[in-house]
């Protein structure tokens, strides 16, 4: 099963405040860590949302609305996703999880939604082309 | 650049309705076209937050906390994440994203731009970052 571990933003995140040396050697660590075991899929770091964007929908209507986004603690600052066997696993992980802001700060651990999550509305049609677009991916990144 | 595409939850996401085979068959058919021009690099849904929990970090302190959480219309659903150009071919693709509620009525999708590692200082850490990345993407 796959895990997003999704950190939230803080004050200094959203103002572009970078890590410092001790924190980006901490998480290098443990991302190291995450690599040896055959956990980490992928960790991304995201810029403030200054230099994001929203897009509402009402319908077929489409607003775009341009960051910054006031709500920092809602804000997403990055993320990992993991495949672990496990619920426990993904908890034994994030016990060891370095603080990942110099201030307070939250993390929020949300589980993936696999093909067979979504029954019979995932027709054997649309099944046969998401195998292929997630092939076409693999496929992609080991270039 | 590299971007996410965050779809926000929606009361339906966060009670478990599930999508329509309609809404699945348009987001596939978006998909698809990512894929055909070679922009996608990934894509997933999330289960509602009631199967997810969230850590509090207060100095060395932890405390954890068991969803759901109440702020449905700031929590993930799920994601996209395109490589593209500029931000203007990334704000071209959101908007050509399908309107993501089960109900086909309200929705949010927040557009945020991936951290590169030469956005950093450089460093022995970024270094090792490097390393690790090596092989990894493109």
């Amino acid at each position: 099963m796959r895990f997003m571990i999704i950190v939230k933003a803080s004050k200094d995140s959203e103002a572009g405040v970078m890590p410092d040396e001790k924190l980006l050697a901490a998480m290098g660590k443990f991302n190291e860590e995450l690599v040896k075991a055959g956990v980490m899929l992928a960790g991304e770091g995201l810029h403030p949302s200054s230099k994001g964007a929203r897009v509402r929908f009402s319908g077929a209507k489409r607003t775009v609305i341009d960051g910054p986004f006031a709500e920092t603690k809602e804000l997403v600052a990055g993320f990992w996703i993991w495949q672990v066997k496990s619920k426990e696993e993904a908890i034994e992980w994030v016990k060891r999880c370095p603080n990942p802001m110099r201030e307070d700060s939250e993390i929020e651990i949300r589980q993936v939604f696999e093909a067979e999550d979504f029954g019979a509305e995932f027709t054997p049609e649309l099944r046969e082309q998401e195998e292929r677009l997630r092939a076409q991916i693999a496929a992609k990144k080991k270039r | 650049m590299r971007i996410m595409m965050i779809v926000k939850a929606t009361k339906d996401s966060e009670a478990g309705v599930m999508p329509s085979e309609k809404l699945m068959s348009e987001m596939q058919k978006y998909h698809e076209e990512l894929q055909k021009a070679g922009v996608l690099l990934d894509a997933s849904g999330l289960k509602p937050s009631s199967k997810g929990w969230r850590v509090k970090y207060s100095g060395a302190k932890r405390t954890v906390v068991d969803g759901p959480f109440a702020e449905a219309n700031e929590l993930i659903a799920g994601y996209t994440i395109i490589q593209v150009k500029s931000r203007e071919e990334a704000m071209e693709w959101a908007r050509r994203f399908p309107n993501p509620s089960i109900d086909g009525k309200e929705a949010e999708i927040e557009v945020r731009q991936f951290f590169e590692l030469e956005d950093f200082a450089p460093g022995e850490a970024v270094e090792r970052f490097r390393e690790m990345e090596t092989g990894k993407k493109k």
